[in-house]
């Protein structure tokens, strides 16, 4: 039995929620799309982000699945679990 | 027998509530208990056991630090005094948990998260069954007691003229949507289909009602562009999701302590397995029903498609299996609604939902005609229909509003929906009236909301009870133009408003997800929990409290029943409610309502 993959028990997106710090909400959307990419995501997009004194608060979204895709959740069954 | 002796002692220099809790829950079970004050020392507490003849203790200790030598020191004091073997005990606190309690020798222990009910087991000596709320939630038909009386005297009495206008109107005229629909209902048998019983009389007579899109999908298995099959393999792992996902599955009452309103979420990512998988989060989360949401392509196709589909944009294809798989992974008691309401298939998918087993649907003619695409007339035509298998097959329906939204102000909106639910009710149907909880354009260029976001939603609700004895289901979803992208103040937003129709004592509310003004992708369920966890949160706050309603609502109300009897008197007077709906009686141009194209030169006589 082969233990899945701990991306297959996310049922649709993760959600990444921070303050950067930095000067602007372009720089923010910048750093927090950088920061996708080097955690290894490739569908993101930005939810919200909001620049304020310090630094932006940004929702950063990555999709594992889309609705019509092939879900890994559905075979968590097979593999035991 | 007399009751068993109980003593509790906080083994804690201060913390005691947990223990007072518990003390209150026995006692109310019949228990004899002595609670002895915090911070004694353990000798004490032992003594206090001898004196009093306890035969079970129960110790607390919120502390964290210093948790297992304090505990296991108390156990070793009760050796010593030549007790353990004669009095059960058990330890409850932040820090605890089963195996710490086992491995220092009590006999139970209780973390954070355990209940009255699980302490009382373990005093009656009888292992605890985790009660599971398996009952039926309040499924009920949400329009029942309501008379549909209409309380106001001029408008009832326009009311009275309008109704049989629409009436006189569509005599002896029909559609492809109620042809399809007739279809449907005579030649489509929901036992046999689930039977695996082929319709070839069905199939052989409905692509003639279909535009050539659909009947392609029939003759020749082309599929919309944007769909695909899913296979055998992948209905069977589907079966096995719901299967996992009922194992554990509790429905709380999102409500406190309340009754109303009802609590429903929208679905329709275009995947029905995605559905299925927001509908179990939602009902893990204590919505009480569901609502279908097609797509908006669906509302303009003159047909419906056939099989289980998966589409790759908003909004889920009704089709039988569809549907019917939906259906069935429905908790016991959760409501589903099939949206009917603004297209080429109202009155079919009506009939379609009333046979897999929907409770509600959702009809409409001024806001499927004005904001949302499809020709007045046609659009009359086929909600009369759909009306009259609403009325057949049992369903309440709501009758929305929306057209607030491309700019209609309030009162013409609702002149339009009340002249659709008095309709409705005169056919012997049970509308639900569906004002918008929304910061509309009305309000944003007249600054009715300038100060807060409830006086003019509170004007509605009190200005259609003064007018109608009918069921109010403000939606949809409340809270509509308010929310933003932030996750916070999307949820919090939709919870005031939540709290706000509990305290108006509403009947239902269709809630948004914390996604609800992201446009960028799909919602996901983690913004459903949110918005669910807040509304609960904001029940829990306000409980029974009720608002006093402002001088400004009330002037409102008055000025909104005004407005809506001159627009009713006005479509009385032009004698002709489709002509009055192309004519902008119920929403101009100007105001933002254009007559919709689809279906246009649809309607012909039978």
């Amino acid at each position: 039995m082969t233990v899945p993959d701990v991306f297959a028990y996310v049922l649709d997106a993760l959600d990444i929620e921070t303050l950067l710090v930095c000067t602007s909400e372009e720089e923010g959307k910048r750093i927090a799309l950088e920061l996708a990419k080097k955690l290894g995501f490739k569908d993101v997009d930005i939810v919200f982000i909001r620049f304020q004194g310090s630094g932006a608060r940004v929702r950063l979204r990555a999709y594992l699945n889309r609705p019509g895709d092939q879900y890994a959740w559905l075979d968590l069954e097979d593999a035991g679990r | 027998m007399p009751p068993k002796k109980v003593l509790l002692a906080p083994l804690d220099p201060v913390h005691d509530i947990a223990l007072k809790i518990i003390n209150r829950g026995l006692r109310d079970a019949g228990y004899e208990t002595v609670i002895l004050p915090p911070d004694l020392p353990p000798e004490e507490i032992i003594q206090a056991i001898i004196d009093e003849g306890a035969e079970t203790v129960l110790i607390s200790r919120t502390l964290g630090y210093g948790v297992a030598e304090v505990l296991a020191r108390f156990i070793d004091l009760t050796d010593a005094a030549g007790i353990r073997d004669r009095v059960r005990v058990a330890v409850g606190g932040m820090a605890v948990h089963p195996e710490l309690a086992q491995e220092l020798g009590f006999d139970a222990g209780f973390g954070p998260g355990s209940t009255v009910e699980e302490t009382i087991a373990f005093v009656d000596g009888r292992e605890y069954v985790k009660k599971f709320n398996f009952e039926r939630k309040r499924e009920d038909d949400l329009s029942a007691g309501y008379s549909y009386e209409v309380r106001h005297n001029r408008i009832r009495e326009l009311l009275g003229r309008i109704t049989p206008l629409i009436l006189g109107w569509a005599e002896g005229l029909t559609s492809p949507g109620v042809q399809r629909a007739a279809v449907r209902e005579e030649l489509w048998d929901v036992k046999k289909w689930r039977d695996h019983e082929e319709p070839e009389e069905f199939f052989a007579e409905y692509p003639k009602y279909c535009e050539e899109s659909v009947r392609n999908f029939y003759e020749k298995g082309l599929l919309h562009p944007k769909t695909r099959l899913f296979s055998q393999k992948d209905v069977e792992k589907l079966k096995a999701y719901v299967r996992r996902s009922r194992r554990d599955l509790q429905t709380p009452h999102l409500q406190h302590k309340l009754i109303k309103p009802v609590i429903f979420n929208q679905y329709g990512t275009g995947c029905p397995y995605m559905d299925i998988a927001h509908i179990k989060a939602s009902e893990a989360y204590g919505a009480d029903g569901v609502i279908h949401f097609d797509p908006s392509w669906g509302a303009r196709t003159e047909g419906l498609y056939d099989g289980f589909l998966t589409h790759q944009e908003d909004g889920t294809v009704i089709t039988p299996a569809n549907l019917n798989r939906i259906y069935r992974a429905l908790e016991y008691g959760t409501l589903w609604q099939v949206r009917a309401h603004r297209g080429l298939n109202s009155p079919e998918t009506v009939v379609l939902a009333g046979k897999i087993g929907a409770n509600l649907t959702k009809i409409n003619i001024c806001y499927g005609s004005l904001g949302a695409g499809t020709d007045p007339a046609r659009l009359t035509v086929d909600a009369i229909a759909a009306i009259k298998y609403a009325v057949q097959y049992q369903m309440p329906f709501d009758v929305v509003t929306n057209e607030e939204l491309c700019g209609v102000p309030a009162h013409k909106a609702l002149a339009g929906m009340l002249i659709v639910a008095h309709l409705g009710a005169a056919l012997g149907g049970r509308p639900i009236l569906q004002p918008l909880f929304c910061f509309s354009p009305e309000v944003m260029i007249g600054g009715q909301m300038d100060d807060n976001y409830v006086d003019f939603n509170v004007a509605k609700i009190m200005a259609l009870r003064a007018i109608m004895d009918a069921p109010i289901w403000p939606g949809a979803p409340i809270g509509f133009l308010t929310q933003t992208e932030d996750r916070v103040q999307s949820s919090a937003s939709t919870a005031f408003h939540a709290s706000l129709a509990a305290m108006l004592e509403v009947d239902a509310i269709s809630i948004a997800s914390a996604d609800e003004a992201y446009s960028g992708g799909p919602i996901t369920v983690a913004s459903r929990i949110d918005t669910l966890r807040a509304v609960s949160e904001g029940f829990r706050f306000f409980g029974h409290s009720r608002m006093q309603v402002s001088a400004q609502a009330t002037e409102w109300a008055e000025k909104m029943i005004e407005g809506l009897e001159r627009v009713l008197q006005a479509v009385a007077a032009r004698g002709d409610f489709v002509q009055a709906l192309y004519d902008g009686l119920l929403g101009s141009r100007e105001e933002g309502a254009y007559p919709g194209r689809a279906g246009v030169n649809t309607v012909v006589k039978k």
